[in-house]
């Protein structure tokens, strides 16, 4: 196959309404934080021209609140503020100048929001408290469905006047909509409720008051949820019912679909590593088999590949992929020139995108540095270049070869061990992470198209750095296993005492019985106990936190991670505080209690904090050579402190 | 001769007009990281009220400290120092700029770079390891503070307070606990509090220079100790102009500032230890007291019995702007009091809620809901304008019909029960929770002193008063029951959370269902245990009392059921009651246990009440059982509301 055909129904054009998508590829709506004070943001125009500017076929903005009870979360577009007008010009006049379509979407959140912000009671159809808000919501009566419905049909209008080229209604994940079409939280008796036909009169209604608002020359989506996760909630077939609803209004230019709840089941919708991709084509497949609209479908498309089967099987007309391209705004780009293997992939990792969502901040992402920043210039050439040692090919020194190549610098790289990517490679040795280590499969990618070369098995000590010739040297040497006060005295026939590192490095595991010590709160103690599980050991985790591996909970793995641990007996001990090592175990204490106990253990696995390793800096330092230290040899952090040091050292020279 | 707490006091070259201090907090009012003309009009609504000195919200330093999102930061702050000050200064107020730096206990989360500390401990919550400082770091920190205090001064700030306190890293250099450095600041870990003070000083001259020290980090391994504070103030505190006592470290956040849980102004002896230890080394500098002192009678004590020289009342003030006032006009009993809930003043949050208050919910508002500041109106409007009838005596009745009289109206208020108070009296009957009643008997008193009607053990119909202006119908709730997949067979005695606060004897194996993570289910399981049962409580988070973080109950709560021997399960849902046992089921894994159970308490969500129609206007819990602010707020717009329409 030639390149430019390998994703061929990928770039194959649709009409969709009114509208003519140049291919598949959407940039479905998500949530970003960039608004300020209920305004869109200059950040939100440069941020959706960037992926315009990569080639999506479709965007579509993230919710735009239809009415002052509507307040979830800080940092929301007030779609019923009129002075959104000027920053709805500002997006879509910067989409269009790439000659991408981009719809806007409109929502209430109804019950699942807070009144922490609006100061007003929570709407909702039926005083059923949110799950993770917990605010009893007030039942709407029949003038502030009217209400509901009138904010939808003035901001669709002002959506059109701002340029939009139509608008999507969010009925599905955290909508008032979708609250009205479930049984699990729709519980009345008048003709809003019961029936579904009087559940879907809601969505009806809204279809006929917001396409009276858009006009026939612009397009309207509907986006529903194939399957709500939730007890007595919407299951498949009705979702497909609500589809034909859809369609029979005529009035509806496409489907786009979800899954879960973002209150109740958020891991299904914003799905990490630990869930295989395309795992919820199911829903779109079969409401595409019942209706002849354009359906889109979501989940988990890192590349043009999976994308491209999922048309091919014929699940769905057009494929959302909002990660793949916040991790990569030339995504689309990059595949329809035949070099869908220069896409820098998408880990699922969670952590800067779906993470940073949930605590207020704004969106990020762990290998993207300019996510969330494009409203800032790009990056420039320097001005005179310079040769640049980098030692370490962790994230961090492989980030800073990367930026520091893209500016024009003759950069070298040295790497002690004979596989690149430090802590990162040995992280993703762990099933169920693997996608992890894609996180260094992208840098070295890229550091190969930029020429630079990486020399691996090369332990260079002060003198063979100064052998490169270095301008400058950049310390990306890494972490050293930390120990924690209380292993410092190990009496004989104490436990055998390995790090994380060790474990994953391939240290023999010498006993049955293993306690692995989370001080980390990740991935590092979980994963490592299910790995050791998996090869027959008994697994406890023990954690001073009232979690075990809390941080889970941030990037939607926690659930999951519950349901294997309990399937491999791992136990897990909260409020846990390892106190001394003695022969054939430790002593333990209760945080909150003060209670004393102990653990007959073989083995002892640290979770904790690194130390950093600076030798080779302080060394080149005393020669009085220029050296940046980046990364863990900075202050032990997590792979995205790793790749943000890097990019800014390299910016820096 | 005794002092007062409303005498003058000199500090350093300025002279406060009394001794009560608007301490410094988080306010989430910041616009980036500037202090706003809301953070102005907060500060300036508590100096009209009388108080002596304002701190205001701790500016960081230098930009490597972004702890929260708006945080200020100093060399932003010019114009926003220079605005509070402005609006402060006709009122007599000293205003202090609150002035430090994070430390290993800030965030990178904004910065996107690294947390600065004295040695390699991680940061508690995010296990985060923190950049040593080396000399550039120390001089640039050193800097900092003088640039920020010169800057201050400038700005029209009568001085600064340092922060030594919780998060601090000047603190973390004073502690064997984040101090472990082999250099001259290891081994004097007060060298650079020290280097801090005099490089300030010098750039201040004659202004106040304040510190808030952390006397205690209740840490005692490693911490510092009331001892170790002391020793080390003998040769730092006569450099300060006036030395604020607190509490807590980075194991202890939630101490520093708790909820009614703990007691009233539990740092007294801390700060009377503190400062008699310097008077007996000849040191005078005034010591301020901080710690849950809520209440007037209290400082005043305080100050009379020298245990402090000046009194750190922050919720309080928030609660009653006037407390000042109110106290020095002899009316202290109208005093709105603070009740320690933590509800919505602790805004160290991710969510950057702004500070408000349940009992005052125009706190934090002062620009955008000013109308409802009706205590700032002194001038009460002619009496006898129109008849109001309140339906209903929980706080939402009892707020409306206050304000309502307050605005002239002649008032009746109906309570069907025999005394007032309804949800809020009942919730104070729970462990832990007795302060809440101190809004009811406020609330009580001030109907009193508003000359509303009371008719207590009368259930009346708002369609009984045709002629009536107003009717404001506040009659509550209703209560709901758990929802079970399976149902319930009657072989546990099922009741809710209302029925267990207001005396049902809670005996044998008693399961509290907990869906909110609140107060509630913790008090309800606290009072089972109290009464000799054995509880367990189900929840269907990952930790029990996942809310109370936000009141910084949370590790204490689970200390006190850990202690009291509760059962906990976590994750997990009821689905079925049945055969003397609550069967529940894991989120995460479907898995089924049985509980056994002789009483199964729902503290879970009640349900709105009945809804009436025209002409009432419904209010509360009968709309939406919500909480004491959102209760409070609704009450106040009808009132006003309804009290313009009939004037």
């Amino acid at each position: 196959m030639s390149r430019s055909r390998r994703y061929e129904l990928l770039f194959t054009p649709l009409e969709v309404g009114p509208l003519r998508l140049a291919n598949r590829i959407v940039f479905s709506a998500h949530l970003t934080n960039f608004a300020v004070d209920g305004l869109p943001s200059a950040q939100h125009a440069a941020y959706y021209a960037e992926r315009a500017r990569g080639g999506a076929g479709l965007i579509i903005t993230e919710e735009h609140s239809t009415h002052a009870t509507d307040w979830p979360y800080e940092k929301l577009i007030h779609g019923f503020n009129p002075a959104v007008l000027e920053g709805y010009r500002r997006i879509t006049e910067a989409v269009h100048a790439h000659g991408t379509p981009i719809l806007a979407q409109l929502n209430h959140n109804g019950g699942q929001a807070s009144s922490m912000y609006s100061r007003l009671p929570v709407w909702a159809p039926s005083p059923v408290a949110d799950p993770l808000f917990r605010e009893v919501p007030k039942p709407v009566d029949e003038s502030e469905i009217e209400q509901i419905v009138a904010g939808y049909a003035d901001v669709a209008s002002r959506c059109m006047a701002g340029g939009f080229d139509g608008v999507e209604l969010q009925c599905s994940h955290s909508s008032i909509v979708r609250q009205f079409l479930s049984s699990a939280t729709n519980r009345r008796d008048d003709r809003w409720g019961g029936s579904l036909e009087h559940r879907a009169r809601l969505l009806v209604t809204l279809i006929d008051a917001v396409r009276d608002a858009i006009g026939g020359g612009a397009a309207l989506g509907v986006r529903l949820c194939g399957d709500e996760l939730v007890d007595n909630g919407t299951t498949i077939d009705e979702a497909v019912e609500v589809a034909a609803l859809v369609e029979a209004t005529g009035k509806v230019d496409f489907l786009n679909t979800s899954i879960g709840v973002a209150t109740a089941s958020l891991f299904a919708i914003e799905a990490s590593m630990a869930v295989r991709p395309g795992y919820a084509l199911f829903i779109p497949s079969a409401i595409r088999r019942r209706v002849n609209l354009p359906v889109i479908g979501v989940g988990r498309f890192k590349d043009p590949l999976q994308a491209d089967r999922a048309l091919r099987e014929g699940h769905c007309d057009l494929v959302g992929i909002v990660r793949g391209q916040i991790a990569d705004a030339d995504f689309a780009r990059k595949a329809r020139s035949g070099h869908g293997e220069d896409v820098r992939l998408c880990l699922s990792c969670n952590q800067e995108c779906v993470g940073r969502m949930g605590l207020n901040r704004w969106l990020g992402c762990i290998e993207n540095t300019r996510t969330g920043r494009e409203v800032r210039p790009r990056v420039v050439r320097a001005r005179r270049a310079r040769r640049v040692v980098v030692v370490g090919a962790g994230p961090a020194g492989l980030q800073a070869a990367v930026t520091a190549a893209r500016r024009g610098h003759v950069v070298v790289v040295v790497e002690r061990e004979h596989d690149v990517g430090g802590q990162v490679t040995l992280a993703a040795r762990v099933p169920g992470r693997a996608e992890f280590g894609d996180l260094v499969r992208n840098l070295v990618r890229e550091l190969a198209s930029l020429g630079v070369d990486v020399a691996t098995g090369l332990d260079a000590d002060a003198d063979a750095v100064e052998a490169l010739g270095p301008d400058v040297v950049i310390a990306a040497t890494g972490s050293l296993p930390g120990l924690p006060w209380w292993a410092s005295d190990r009496p004989d026939g104490s436990p055998q005492l390995l790090d994380v590192v060790d474990v994953l490095r391939g240290e023999a595991v010498t006993g049955g019985r293993v306690l692995v010590v989370d001080e980390l709160g990740f991935h590092q103690a979980t994963s490592v106990a299910e790995l050791l599980a998996d090869r027959g050991h008994a697994v406890e985790i023990a954690s001073p936190a009232l979690v075990v591996g809390q941080d889970l909970g941030v990037t939607l793995d926690l659930e999951q991670f519950w349901v294997r641990a309990t399937s491999k007996g791992i136990v897990q001990s909260t409020s846990t505080l390892v106190t001394s090592l003695r022969p054939g175990g430790v002593e333990v204490q209760d945080v909150r209690t003060g209670a004393n106990g102990d653990r007959d253990v073989d083995v002892v696995v640290l979770a904790v904090p690194g130390v950093p390793d600076d030798a080779l800096a302080t060394s080149l330092r005393a020669r009085g050579r220029e050296v940046h230290v980046i990364g863990d040899a900075r202050a032990p952090r997590r792979a995205h402190a790793a790749v943000l040091d890097g990019d800014r050292v390299g910016l820096l020279l | 001769m005794s002092r007062g707490l409303f005498d003058a006091l000199p500090i350093g070259s300025a002279v406060a007009a009394n001794r009560v201090v608007f301490g410094p907090h988080v306010t989430n009012l910041g616009r980036d990281r500037s202090l706003s003309d809301r953070h102005a009009a907060y500060y300036e609504r508590r100096a009209r009220g009388g108080c002596g000195i304002v701190v205001t919200e701790i500016a960081s330093v230098h930009e490597s400290d972004w702890p929260y999102e708006r945080a200020p930061l100093a060399a932003s702050c010019a114009s926003g120092w220079s605005d509070v000050s402005t609006a402060c200064a006709p009122h007599g107020t000293l205003v202090l700029a609150g002035l430090g730096h994070a430390g290993m206990q800030g965030s990178t989360a904004w910065s996107q770079d690294v947390l600065w500390a004295p040695s390699l401990v991680p940061n508690v919550q995010t296990h985060e390891q923190p950049l040593v400082m080396g000399d550039d770091e120390i001089a640039l920190l050193v800097n900092g503070f003088a640039d920020g205090a010169a800057l201050a001064v400038r700005s029209g700030c009568d001085g600064v307070e340092l922060n030594a306190g919780q998060h601090s890293l000047l603190r973390q250099f004073c502690s064997g606990l984040t101090n472990l450095r082999a250099d001259d600041f290891g081994t004097d870990r007060s060298a650079l509090l020290g280097e801090v003070l005099r490089t300030v000083r010098a750039a201040i001259g004659g202004k106040v220079l304040g510190l808030r020290f952390c006397a205690d980090e209740l840490a005692p391994w490693a911490g510092i100790t009331s001892a170790s504070a002391t020793e080390l103030l003998a040769s730092l505190a006569a450099g300060v102009d006036y030395l604020c006592v607190v509490r807590g470290s980075i194991y202890s956040e939630a101490s520093t500032q708790p909820d009614g849980h703990e007691v009233e102004g539990f740092n007294e002896q801390l700060t009377s230890e503190v400062r008699a230890a310097l008077r007996s080394n000849g040191i005078e500098t005034p010591v301020c007291a901080q710690g849950s002192i809520v209440d007037v009678a209290r400082a005043s004590r305080l100050v009379a019995d020298e245990a402090c020289d000046l009194v750190e009342m922050t919720r309080a003030q928030i609660a009653d702007p006037d407390l000042c006032d109110k106290t020095k006009k002899r009316r202290a009993d109208r005093i709105r009091p603070c009740i320690l809930c933590n509800q919505h003043c602790l805004v160290r949050d991710p969510r950057n809620p702004i500070v408000s208050c349940c009992v005052n919910p125009v706190a934090g508002h002062e620009l955008d809901d000013a109308a409802l500041d009706v205590d700032a109106s002194a001038v009460a409007p002619p009496v006898g304008r129109s008849d109001a009838v309140v339906i209903g005596g929980g706080i939402a009745g009892m707020e409306a019909a206050r304000l309502l009289a307050h605005e002239g109206h002649r008032v009746t208020l109906f309570e069907q029960r025999d005394s007032l108070g309804g949800m809020l009296r009942t919730a104070a009957r729970l462990p832990g929770r007795e302060r809440l009643a101190a809004l009811c008997d406020w609330l009580d008193r001030e109907l009193g002193e508003e000359g509303v009607t009371v008719v207590t053990g009368r259930k009346v119909d708002p369609r009984e008063f045709p002629d009536a202006h107003v009717v404001v119908a506040a009659t509550g709730g209703t209560s709901s029951a758990p929802w079970l997949r399976d149902g319930d067979d009657g072989s546990v005695e099922l009741f809710d959370a209302l029925a267990a606060a207001q005396g049902r004897t809670l005996q044998g194996d008693v399961v509290v269902l907990d869906p909110i993570g609140g107060p509630i289910g913790i008090a309800v399981v606290e009072l089972a245990l109290a009464a000799g049962a054995r509880a367990t409580l189900v929840t269907p988070d990952v930790v029990v009392g996942s809310q109370l973080s936000a009141s910084g109950d949370l590790v204490a709560a689970n200390a006190r059921l850990a202690a009291g021997g509760a059962n906990v399960v976590l994750h997990a849902v009821a689905v079925q009651v049945a055969e003397r046992a609550v069967v529940v089921e894991d989120r995460f894994t479907g898995s089924i246990t049985s509980i056994p159970a002789d009483q199964c308490v729902d503290a879970g969500h009640r349900l709105p009440g009945r809804t009436w129609g025209a002409p009432a206007r419904v209010i509360g819990d009968a709309i939406a059982p919500r909480g004491i602010l959102a209760t409070m707020l609704e009450a106040r717009r009808a009132a006003l509301e309804l009290g313009l329409v009939t004037s």
